[in-house]
């Protein structure tokens, strides 16, 4: 296992020895060993690796909904010891509230922050036309598209302001056009909003075509596999040769 | 809608013949009219009891009234004491765990077994016939409530919890809605149950009420009377469950028809 140093300074969120055990101490399984890992401010961070070797675990840990067995997790100086830290998620399965509207939902997104009624009305319209579907602000979950749920599920992630937003394999349940539509639309969001962005996927493509760093978790032997820059401009081409390099270079680290 | 209509004439023209083949192997001896009492026979019911009643003096309207009190005293009973004892279940699986096979057991004795051991407990008053709806809809509505709570999305729940949701402020945010509709179906079954027991529950100690105007109907081989009193439970019903389902419209929107959220 590589440890991997982090620059304190610029670390802005930062994983240190954390570890996850479930179950008991003789009769449980390690999903995750002394995982080390700095995470500069505005960064787009995608983890990849294969199921079972503990990426959600790590990005539920982040979010405060789980906690370590062992190590701790610091944003922004402040360790993290439940949600609601300035941590935005955005579930696998949406996770709207079904008996919200869009902008209901949205709006639950801010409802701890200190805005007025009428600057929290703003808001909700703004993230509504942000994403596109001012339109759909009266809709139920149930009659919107995937790709729209899980729109508006980022809107609502971005209505409590965020520091930091942490993405669980948000595209996973998409289909390919719609997944690329909202991959090129989190890139823009992103670009607008400028967030920390921790983001699971296992789509080495995915990971690609959004990250400024990929890190792959494997499975045996437990813990960080790869740390992986991607200095490629952005839009990036999904077919360049440089694009195809590290798409082999990672998937080998993943079936190594 | 003209195919609309040319249903609803079909329907109506099978539902006619049907009747007047009826009337016809009555009047001509087919039938016996005790066992089946002509639909005009019927008719003549309906107006006798509306106008002088059965037995004299209490009309159709008195027994609907009464009937319609005591199972609505019985069931608001039941959903008043099903719903917070539910929540408290169906939050806590220790909880759960030992009441459940309680829960099963009740809900699975029929509620007028319980009868005489009501009445040696409770004399044959109003209370007992109250209790005995109550019973009966007490089950329904907690299975309902344990269900709709226990197995809220946890997804839900994670997605509040990160927008700073937590304690108290959890049950009225996600869980009560997301239960909702769980709750709304265990009050609909519940009211069905009640209409089911009552008939049992007015036989004893009465004869006011749709159950006893059946009872009491028979004694006197007034099959017509019974035959009216069915009707009128199946009506009371009918109309109180639409009640129910346009309340639920109202207050659960998001789990109906697209065109009812729309409108």
């Amino acid at each position: 296992m590589t440890n991997f140093e982090t620059n304190a300074e610029s670390a802005y969120i930062e994983f240190r020895n954390v570890g996850k055990r479930f179950g008991s101490q003789d009769n449980g399984f390690i999903v995750l060993e002394d995982i080390n890992i700095g995470i500069k401010r505005n960064e787009f961070v995608s983890i990849v690796g294969r199921s079972g070797c503990g990426k959600t675990t790590l990005l539920n840990i982040a979010a405060g909904l789980v906690a370590a067995s062992s190590g701790e997790t610091v944003i922004a100086g402040k360790k993290v010891d439940g949600p609601g830290q300035g941590q935005g998620v955005v579930f696998q399965q949406h996770a709207l509230f079904p008996w919200l509207t869009a902008a209901g939902n949205i709006e639950f997104g801010c409802r701890s922050s200190n805005l007025s009624k009428a600057e929290k009305k703003q808001l909700v319209q703004q993230l509504l036309e942000l994403i596109g579907l001012a339109h759909a602000a009266n809709s139920y979950p149930r009659e919107l598209s995937g790709g729209m749920q899980q729109r508006v599920a980022i809107a609502r992630a971005l209505a409590m302001d965020p520091e930091i937003l942490v993405m669980d394999e948000p595209f996973g349940a998409l289909d390919e056009l719609t997944r690329i539509e909202l991959q090129d639309e989190l890139l823009r969001i992103w670009e607008v909003k400028k967030k920390t962005v921790l983001f699971v996927t296992h789509s080495i493509n995915e990971a690609l075509v959004l990250s400024d760093r990929i890190i792959v978790l494997a499975p045996h032997p437990l813990g960080v596999h790869m740390d992986i820059e991607v200095t490629l401009p952005r839009p990036r081409d999904r077919t360049t040769p440089q694009f195809n390099a590290l798409y082999k270079q990672i998937w080998e680290g993943l079936s190594s | 809608m003209s195919e609309q209509l040319k249903r609803i004439v079909y329907t109506a023209a099978v539902f006619i013949s049907l009747l007047l083949a009826w009337e016809y192997a009555t009047t001509n001896g087919y039938l016996k009219p005790y066992r089946f009492p002509a639909p005009s026979q019927i008719a003549k019911g309906f107006v006798e009891l509306s106008v002088v009643g059965f037995p004299r003096g209490l009309t159709i309207w008195v027994h609907v009234q009464t009937t319609v009190e005591r199972i609505a005293q019985g069931y608001i009973a039941a959903i008043l004491l099903a719903i917070p004892l539910g929540f408290l279940i169906g939050r806590v699986p220790i909880l759960e765990k030992l009441t459940n096979p309680l829960i099963v057991f009740g809900r699975s004795i029929a509620t007028l077994s319980l009868l005489p051991l009501v009445i040696v407990w409770f004399g044959t008053g109003e209370l007992t016939k109250v209790i005995l709806i109550a019973y009966g809809c007490f089950w329904t509505m907690i299975s309902n409530v344990i269900a709709g709570v226990k197995y809220v999305d946890k997804g839900l729940i994670n997605a509040a919890r990160v927008f700073g949701v937590k304690g108290a402020a959890l049950y009225w945010t996600v869980i009560l809605p997301a239960a909702l509709p769980r709750i709304f179906a265990g009050a609909r079954m519940a009211l069905g149950v009640g209409f089911m027991v009552i008939v049992g529950a007015e036989m004893i100690g009465t004869i006011e009420g749709l159950g006893a105007l059946i009872m009491e109907a028979r004694t006197f081989y007034r099959s017509e009377v019974t035959i009216v009193g069915m009707l009128i439970i199946g009506v009371i019903g009918f109309l109180i469950s639409s009640g129910l389902a346009r309340m639920e419209k109202v207050l659960v929107p998001w789990d109906t028809g697209l065109e009812d959220v729309r409108r």
